[in-house]
């Protein structure tokens, strides 16, 4: 038997699709020919290649979306469960998701709250409030969580934007550096450095973005993200700094602008 | 949104007419409840179900995605972004839909539009392409070997490969993923195994070599800029 006819089998052969008779077929033609059996060879060894696992935050994340899901989806009643073909409205709104609708009536359920709770005690209503607040937060992260995981830029940009009105998380935070490191659009990257900018007191945030120096692509980021180096005072940053600056790969202005850096920094320590 | 919800199922996909011949298929039968059945709880409305689909197949999703794209924190993005697409288009599964072609359906487009809106130089993380060479062992060294000639295949044929050799899909349901005829993905399944086999023996001949290796490139660290 020719190669050629093997290649028509050969699929078949590897998943046993195949009757006893056209297996030896297949078998005698693989002990003569030595590229068949690297074909095959390859093939069995591809079981081989370990199967990976992802990090357990996934299925917390996964429980978050859910969990918004669902929220969203009782606020708004079963009008659009009812309706499975008359998306077109709602898609029309896509700043309305689930999880943005949830918000919006949250919001507008603490505000009819605070307008008609006039008349009680100021004691337990000033603990409900805490207690309404607190809840609120909690959406908030869930919020801007959900809407970093966004498919447009656009709403990606405005998670971003919402996560200034959340406390620093480090949920919402390693969401940010993730952003910053590897979201597709540079102005997603630049909003979210933008935004890490205000928790330059936290390590987490600090280490992740010396990390993330000289893996970006967009020399835009790049630049803002030294200059925020500096403004920190971070001399951690020297060593990565100095990798940037002698990369030939790297984007000349970058290298001159970690070299600035560098000098700055050192001249800080002294 | 309404044109990614046309893309998601196209025309004639699992009619129902066509189903059950192997929409009990039997790899399903260990599991307690057929993902079919689970699926479609969801669809009724039971969404706290889609944890048990998520729990089946957060792994085998992960695997495909991370073999796909070798990045794991976009791999971890597009595995949330198929289940948000299940929770969102979850009306349109059909009875009698096989489960796993319709998954795999689901996170082949979730890829397709995630890199339609990246940059193409940023779908290969060689941080990953490249797992560690580290292992002693020469069985692992193959392997991670394979692994990096599997990356270099173009995406096609890698994720023909992934489809059929670990998630292992049946020709028939990768023909209707691709919307082509069994033969082709036969035809293509070869060729891919084929450039497969050469990409390793190279790689493997270019590892034998002495004083072939890759930290070559290393700058000398002073005064480079002029």
């Amino acid at each position: 038997m020719k190669c050629e006819r093997i290649a028509e089998l050969l699929p078949d052969y590897l998943r046993g699709n195949l009757n006893h008779e056209q297996d030896d077929q297949i078998e005698q033609h693989l002990e003569a020919c030595a590229q068949c059996r690297a074909d095959v060879a390859v093939w069995q060894e591809l079981a081989h290649v370990p199967v990976e696992q992802p990090s357990p935050q996934l299925r917390a994340r996964f429980e978050a979306m859910l969990h918004a899901y669902q929220e969203g989806q009782s606020e708004k009643g079963n009008v659009v469960a009812e309706r499975p073909a008359g998306w077109n409205w709602w898609s029309g709104m896509h700043w309305l998701r689930p999880a943005v609708g949830f918000a919006v009536a949250l919001v507008l359920f603490v505000a009819g709250y605070f307008a008609g709770s006039e008349r009680r005690s100021d004691d337990s209503r000033a603990q409900e409030i805490a207690a309404v607040q607190s809840e609120l937060t909690n959406m908030r992260q869930l919020l801007v969580l959900s809407m970093l995981q966004q498919q447009s830029a656009s709403e990606r940009l405005q998670g971003i934007t919402w996560s200034a009105q959340v406390q620093a998380d480090p949920q919402v935070l390693s969401a940010l550096l993730r952003a910053l490191r590897y979201d597709s659009s540079v102005g997603v990257r630049l909003a979210a450095l933008d935004a890490l900018s205000r928790h330059g007191n936290q390590p987490q945030v600090r280490a992740g973005l010396v990390k993330t120096l000289d893996a970006q692509q967009s020399p835009l980021v790049q630049v803002a993200l030294i200059d925020l180096l500096v403004d920190w005072r971070d001399t951690s940053a020297v060593q990565k700094l100095q990798m940037v600056e002698q990369d030939p790969n790297q984007n000349p202005a970058v290298r001159q602008r970690a070299q600035l850096a560098i000098e700055k920094l050192n001249r800080g320590k002294l | 949104m309404a044109a990614s919800a046309c893309n998601l199922f196209p025309v004639g996909w699992y009619s129902s007419s066509e189903k059950a011949t192997d929409g009990s298929g039997n790899n399903l039968t260990t599991k307690p409840v057929a993902d079919e059945a689970v699926m479609l709880q969801v669809r009724e409305g039971a969404v706290d179900m889609l944890g048990d689909l998520f729990d089946r197949y957060q792994v085998p999703l992960y695997n495909f995605y991370a073999k796909m794209t070798g990045d794991r924190v976009v791999s971890e993005d597009l595995v949330q972004e198929v289940f948000f697409r299940i929770l969102k288009y979850r009306h349109t599964y059909r009875l009698g839909t096989p489960f796993r072609p319709w998954l795999f359906q689901i996170a082949r487009n979730a890829r397709i539009d995630h890199f339609r809106k990246q940059r193409p130089e940023t779908e290969l993380d060689p941080e990953m392409a490249a797992p560690p060479r580290v292992d002693s062992a020469q069985k692992k060294q193959e392997t991670s070997l394979l692994h990096r000639a599997l990356m270099q295949l173009p995406a096609e044929k890698r994720e023909l490969l992934i489809l059929c050799r670990f998630q292992e899909l049946k020709y028939e349901e990768i023909a209707r993923l691709l919307g082509c005829e069994v033969g082709t993905v036969k035809t293509r399944i070869h060729r891919a195994l084929q450039e497969l086999r050469v990409n390793f023996q190279e790689l493997e001949s270019a590892h034998s070599r002495p004083g072939n290796s890759a930290g070559a490139g290393r700058i000398p660290p002073a005064g480079s800029q002029s």
